[in-house]
Protein backbone atom coordinates (compact mmCIF):
# COMPACT_ATOMS: atom_id res chain seq x y z
CA UNK A 1 0.00 0.00 0.00
CA UNK A 2 1.40 3.71 -0.99
CA UNK A 3 0.69 6.01 1.80
CA UNK A 4 -0.11 9.72 -0.11
CA UNK A 5 1.00 12.81 1.71
CA UNK A 6 0.87 16.48 1.24
CA UNK A 7 2.95 19.13 2.33
CA UNK A 8 1.64 22.32 2.62
CA UNK A 9 2.71 25.49 3.82
CA UNK A 10 3.25 28.79 3.83
CA UNK A 11 5.78 30.20 1.10
CA UNK A 12 9.41 30.32 1.77
CA UNK A 13 9.71 28.31 5.46
CA UNK A 14 11.42 25.53 3.87
CA UNK A 15 8.83 23.16 1.96
CA UNK A 16 10.84 22.16 -0.46
CA UNK A 17 14.14 21.77 1.56
CA UNK A 18 11.91 19.37 3.68
CA UNK A 19 10.49 17.36 0.00
CA UNK A 20 14.41 17.75 -0.95
CA UNK A 21 15.33 15.79 1.94
CA UNK A 22 12.98 13.07 2.07
CA UNK A 23 12.97 12.17 -1.36
CA UNK A 24 16.02 10.91 -2.95
CA UNK A 25 17.49 13.52 -5.62
CA UNK A 26 17.22 10.42 -8.46
CA UNK A 27 13.20 9.43 -8.45
CA UNK A 28 12.05 13.30 -7.79
CA UNK A 29 10.47 15.56 -10.85
CA UNK A 30 8.20 18.51 -11.77
CA UNK A 31 5.03 18.15 -12.83
CA UNK A 32 2.32 20.70 -13.69
CA UNK A 33 -1.05 20.74 -12.25
CA UNK A 34 -3.71 19.79 -14.88
CA UNK A 35 -4.76 23.16 -16.95
CA UNK A 36 -3.06 25.38 -14.14
CA UNK A 37 -0.08 27.02 -14.21
CA UNK A 38 0.69 26.49 -10.89
CA UNK A 39 3.61 23.81 -10.76
CA UNK A 40 3.53 21.11 -8.20
CA UNK A 41 6.27 18.89 -6.85
CA UNK A 42 6.02 14.59 -6.62
CA UNK A 43 8.07 12.39 -5.25
CA UNK A 44 8.42 8.74 -3.56
CA UNK A 45 10.47 7.81 -0.94
CA UNK A 46 10.47 4.23 1.32
CA UNK A 47 10.16 4.16 5.29
CA UNK A 48 9.74 0.88 7.05
CA UNK A 49 8.90 -0.62 4.05
CA UNK A 50 6.23 1.08 2.79
CA UNK A 51 6.07 3.70 -0.01
CA UNK A 52 5.17 6.79 0.58
CA UNK A 53 4.45 9.32 -2.36
CA UNK A 54 4.81 12.82 -2.10
CA UNK A 55 3.34 15.98 -3.30
CA UNK A 56 4.49 19.65 -2.34
CA UNK A 57 1.88 21.71 -3.00
CA UNK A 58 2.24 25.73 -4.01
CA UNK A 59 3.12 27.72 -0.96
CA UNK A 60 -0.24 30.00 0.15
CA UNK A 61 -1.09 31.48 3.46
CA UNK A 62 -4.58 30.80 3.23
CA UNK A 63 -6.86 28.57 1.58
CA UNK A 64 -9.88 30.64 0.18
CA UNK A 65 -11.37 29.85 -3.62
CA UNK A 66 -10.20 33.25 -5.25
CA UNK A 67 -6.59 32.51 -5.83
CA UNK A 68 -5.73 29.87 -8.05
CA UNK A 69 -3.03 28.57 -5.95
CA UNK A 70 -4.39 28.49 -2.81
CA UNK A 71 -7.36 26.70 -4.42
CA UNK A 72 -5.46 24.04 -5.82
CA UNK A 73 -4.36 23.39 -2.34
CA UNK A 74 -7.54 23.48 -0.72
CA UNK A 75 -8.75 21.40 -4.10
CA UNK A 76 -6.13 18.88 -4.00
CA UNK A 77 -6.92 18.27 -0.06
CA UNK A 78 -10.92 17.90 -0.40
CA UNK A 79 -10.82 15.66 -3.53
CA UNK A 80 -7.26 13.75 -3.46
CA UNK A 81 -8.17 13.10 0.25
CA UNK A 82 -4.39 12.90 1.02
CA UNK A 83 -3.78 9.87 4.02
CA UNK A 84 -1.45 12.43 5.90
CA UNK A 85 -0.56 16.59 5.60
CA UNK A 86 2.19 17.56 6.54
CA UNK A 87 1.92 21.05 7.42
CA UNK A 88 5.08 23.18 7.29
CA UNK A 89 5.40 25.78 10.11
CA UNK A 90 8.01 28.93 10.53
CA UNK A 91 8.49 28.28 13.72
CA UNK A 92 10.18 31.85 14.06
CA UNK A 93 6.54 33.15 12.63
CA UNK A 94 4.30 30.54 14.87
CA UNK A 95 1.52 33.14 15.41
CA UNK A 96 1.06 34.17 11.26
CA UNK A 97 1.58 30.60 10.13
CA UNK A 98 -0.94 28.77 12.40
CA UNK A 99 -3.56 30.48 10.99
CA UNK A 100 -3.00 27.99 7.55
CA UNK A 101 -2.55 25.08 10.74
CA UNK A 102 -6.89 26.49 11.46
CA UNK A 103 -7.51 26.13 8.20
CA UNK A 104 -6.60 22.56 7.63
CA UNK A 105 -7.65 21.29 10.25
CA UNK A 106 -11.49 23.17 9.25
CA UNK A 107 -10.86 20.82 6.64
CA UNK A 108 -10.92 17.92 8.77
CA UNK A 109 -7.45 17.10 6.82
CA UNK A 110 -4.88 14.47 9.01
CA UNK A 111 -2.07 16.86 9.84
CA UNK A 112 1.18 16.66 11.33
CA UNK A 113 2.86 19.58 12.15
CA UNK A 114 6.74 20.31 11.24
CA UNK A 115 7.96 22.86 13.19
CA UNK A 116 10.56 24.09 10.82
CA UNK A 117 13.61 26.88 11.35
CA UNK A 118 13.94 26.00 14.97
CA UNK A 119 17.32 27.47 14.88
CA UNK A 120 16.02 30.21 13.01
CA UNK A 121 13.51 30.61 16.10
CA UNK A 122 15.77 30.16 18.66
CA UNK A 123 18.28 33.05 17.50
CA UNK A 124 15.72 35.12 18.02
CA UNK A 125 14.86 34.38 21.34
CA UNK A 126 11.68 32.33 21.50
CA UNK A 127 11.13 29.02 22.93
CA UNK A 128 7.84 27.05 21.75
CA UNK A 129 6.27 24.71 24.00
CA UNK A 130 5.70 21.65 21.27
CA UNK A 131 3.99 19.62 23.70
CA UNK A 132 1.65 22.18 24.88
CA UNK A 133 1.07 22.76 20.97
CA UNK A 134 0.93 19.67 20.14
CA UNK A 135 -2.20 18.96 22.92
CA UNK A 136 -3.75 22.55 21.92
CA UNK A 137 -4.57 22.03 18.42
CA UNK A 138 -4.86 18.08 18.57
CA UNK A 139 -2.10 16.95 16.23
CA UNK A 140 1.26 15.63 16.11
CA UNK A 141 4.02 18.39 16.15
CA UNK A 142 7.84 17.72 15.03
CA UNK A 143 10.75 20.07 15.33
CA UNK A 144 12.82 20.19 12.50
CA UNK A 145 15.64 22.40 11.23
CA UNK A 146 14.95 21.62 7.51
CA UNK A 147 18.27 22.94 6.58
CA UNK A 148 20.52 20.46 8.31
CA UNK A 149 18.59 17.56 8.15
CA UNK A 150 17.38 18.09 11.38
CA UNK A 151 13.77 16.07 12.49
CA UNK A 152 13.93 14.21 9.85
CA UNK A 153 14.24 10.63 10.56
CA UNK A 154 11.40 11.73 13.57
CA UNK A 155 9.15 13.61 11.40
CA UNK A 156 9.00 10.38 8.86
CA UNK A 157 8.31 7.96 11.65
CA UNK A 158 5.59 10.18 12.79
CA UNK A 159 4.10 10.35 9.35
CA UNK A 160 4.12 6.67 9.58
CA UNK A 161 2.13 6.86 12.81
CA UNK A 162 -0.17 9.68 11.38
CA UNK A 163 -0.76 7.70 8.42
CA UNK A 164 -1.73 4.15 10.47
CA UNK A 165 -3.91 6.02 12.72
CA UNK A 166 -5.51 8.95 11.72
CA UNK A 167 -6.94 11.20 14.32
CA UNK A 168 -8.30 14.12 12.73
CA UNK A 169 -8.35 17.32 15.10
CA UNK A 170 -11.04 19.53 15.75
CA UNK A 171 -12.65 23.27 16.64
CA UNK A 172 -14.81 24.85 18.92
CA UNK A 173 -16.17 28.33 18.35
CA UNK A 174 -18.22 30.27 20.56
CA UNK A 175 -21.51 28.93 20.71
CA UNK A 176 -23.98 31.76 18.30
CA UNK A 177 -21.47 30.26 15.29
CA UNK A 178 -21.43 26.29 16.60
CA UNK A 179 -25.86 26.64 16.54
CA UNK A 180 -25.38 28.12 13.32
CA UNK A 181 -22.94 25.47 11.97
CA UNK A 182 -25.33 22.89 13.93
CA UNK A 183 -28.33 23.85 11.62
CA UNK A 184 -26.61 23.77 8.07
CA UNK A 185 -25.33 20.50 8.94
CA UNK A 186 -28.58 19.45 9.44
CA UNK A 187 -29.45 21.09 5.67
CA UNK A 188 -26.38 19.90 4.24
CA UNK A 189 -26.59 16.37 4.73
CA UNK A 190 -29.76 15.82 3.06
CA UNK A 191 -27.56 16.07 -0.19
CA UNK A 192 -25.19 12.72 0.02
CA UNK A 193 -23.23 13.52 -3.06
CA UNK A 194 -21.94 16.63 -1.93
CA UNK A 195 -21.12 15.94 1.69
CA UNK A 196 -19.70 12.36 0.44
CA UNK A 197 -17.42 14.77 -1.36
CA UNK A 198 -16.77 17.54 1.31
CA UNK A 199 -17.06 17.55 5.57
CA UNK A 200 -20.46 19.08 6.12
CA UNK A 201 -18.77 20.95 9.00
CA UNK A 202 -16.63 22.65 6.54
CA UNK A 203 -18.89 23.51 4.00
CA UNK A 204 -20.97 25.17 6.79
CA UNK A 205 -18.72 27.10 8.23
CA UNK A 206 -17.46 28.65 4.63
CA UNK A 207 -21.22 28.87 3.76
CA UNK A 208 -20.93 31.04 6.98
CA UNK A 209 -17.72 33.03 5.57
CA UNK A 210 -19.97 33.48 1.83
CA UNK A 211 -17.28 31.20 0.53
CA UNK A 212 -17.47 32.01 -3.40
CA UNK A 213 -16.64 28.21 -4.22
CA UNK A 214 -18.93 26.86 -1.66
CA UNK A 215 -21.72 28.95 -2.70
CA UNK A 216 -21.58 28.19 -6.08
CA UNK A 217 -21.83 24.26 -5.25
CA UNK A 218 -25.50 25.04 -3.25
CA UNK A 219 -26.55 27.89 -5.63
CA UNK A 220 -29.64 25.97 -7.39
CA UNK A 221 -30.09 22.93 -5.23
CA UNK A 222 -33.05 22.50 -2.82
CA UNK A 223 -30.76 23.91 -0.06
CA UNK A 224 -30.56 26.98 -1.51
CA UNK A 225 -33.40 28.35 -0.01
CA UNK A 226 -33.50 26.31 3.39
CA UNK A 227 -30.24 27.67 3.97
CA UNK A 228 -31.03 31.44 2.97
CA UNK A 229 -33.94 30.84 6.22
CA UNK A 230 -31.25 30.00 8.61
CA UNK A 231 -29.50 33.33 7.86
CA UNK A 232 -32.82 35.18 7.40
CA UNK B 1 -8.14 58.46 17.95
CA UNK B 2 -9.42 56.60 15.26
CA UNK B 3 -7.51 57.19 12.21
CA UNK B 4 -6.26 55.21 9.08
CA UNK B 5 -3.86 52.66 8.81
CA UNK B 6 -2.50 54.69 5.77
CA UNK B 7 -1.90 58.52 8.23
CA UNK B 8 0.31 56.65 10.42
CA UNK B 9 4.49 57.49 10.53
CA UNK B 10 7.33 55.58 10.99
CA UNK B 11 7.27 54.04 14.34
CA UNK B 12 3.67 54.30 15.45
CA UNK B 13 2.11 51.90 16.38
CA UNK B 14 -2.03 51.40 16.36
CA UNK B 15 -4.39 48.65 17.17
CA UNK B 16 -6.49 47.43 14.13
CA UNK B 17 -10.55 48.19 14.43
CA UNK B 18 -12.15 47.35 11.65
CA UNK B 19 -11.49 46.44 7.76
CA UNK B 20 -13.92 48.31 5.77
CA UNK B 21 -14.29 47.27 2.11
CA UNK B 22 -15.35 43.96 0.62
CA UNK B 23 -14.63 41.21 -1.00
CA UNK B 24 -11.11 40.03 -2.14
CA UNK B 25 -8.87 42.51 -0.81
CA UNK B 26 -10.65 42.66 2.75
CA UNK B 27 -10.60 38.91 2.81
CA UNK B 28 -7.01 38.95 2.00
CA UNK B 29 -6.01 41.64 4.40
CA UNK B 30 -7.87 39.92 7.12
CA UNK B 31 -5.91 36.25 6.16
CA UNK B 32 -2.53 38.22 6.34
CA UNK B 33 -3.02 38.93 10.11
CA UNK B 34 -4.74 42.40 10.21
CA UNK B 35 -7.68 41.52 12.01
CA UNK B 36 -9.60 43.62 15.03
CA UNK B 37 -7.30 44.04 18.03
CA UNK B 38 -4.40 43.09 15.93
CA UNK B 39 -1.11 45.48 17.34
CA UNK B 40 0.20 47.13 14.23
CA UNK B 41 3.22 48.92 13.61
CA UNK B 42 4.36 51.26 10.83
CA UNK B 43 7.98 51.00 9.37
CA UNK B 44 8.55 53.03 6.60
CA UNK B 45 7.35 53.71 2.93
CA UNK B 46 8.58 53.08 -0.64
CA UNK B 47 11.00 55.98 -1.72
CA UNK B 48 7.56 57.71 -3.61
CA UNK B 49 5.66 57.08 -0.55
CA UNK B 50 3.66 53.72 -2.10
CA UNK B 51 3.41 50.78 -0.84
CA UNK B 52 3.85 50.90 2.99
CA UNK B 53 5.45 48.44 4.82
CA UNK B 54 4.32 47.59 8.60
CA UNK B 55 5.19 44.82 11.13
CA UNK B 56 2.04 42.76 12.20
CA UNK B 57 1.96 39.65 14.18
CA UNK B 58 5.92 39.42 14.15
CA UNK B 59 6.24 39.88 10.59
CA UNK B 60 6.73 42.46 8.04
CA UNK B 61 4.22 43.02 5.45
CA UNK B 62 3.87 45.33 2.61
CA UNK B 63 0.19 46.88 1.43
CA UNK B 64 -0.46 49.60 -0.99
CA UNK B 65 -1.34 52.67 0.56
CA UNK B 66 -4.53 52.42 -1.02
CA UNK B 67 -5.02 49.23 0.84
CA UNK B 68 -4.10 50.66 4.11
CA UNK B 69 -6.49 53.00 3.94
CA UNK B 70 -9.09 50.93 4.37
CA UNK B 71 -7.99 49.83 8.01
CA UNK B 72 -9.09 51.60 10.20
CA UNK B 73 -6.74 51.73 13.52
CA UNK B 74 -6.40 53.17 17.06
CA UNK B 75 -3.74 55.13 18.14
CA UNK B 76 -4.62 55.33 22.03
CA UNK B 77 -1.97 54.32 24.63
CA UNK B 78 -1.07 50.48 24.03
CA UNK B 79 -2.95 48.58 26.64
Amino acid sequence: MTVRVALIGNPNVGKSVIFNNLVPGARQHVGNWPGKTVEKKTGKYRYNGEEYDLVDLPGCYSLTARAVDELVSRTYILEEKPDVVVNIVDASNVERNLYLTLLLIELEANIVVALNQMDVAKSKGYTIRTERLSSRLGVPVVETIATQKVGMEKLKKVIETAAKSPKPASMTYPSDIEGLIEKLVTILSADTSLVTHHPARWLAIKIIERDKEVLEMIQGTPLDSKIEEVFA
Amino acid sequence: METKLSDLKPGNAATVIKLTGSGAIKRRIADMGITSGARIEMIRNAPLGDPVEFKVRGYLLTLRRSEAEGVIVSTEAQR
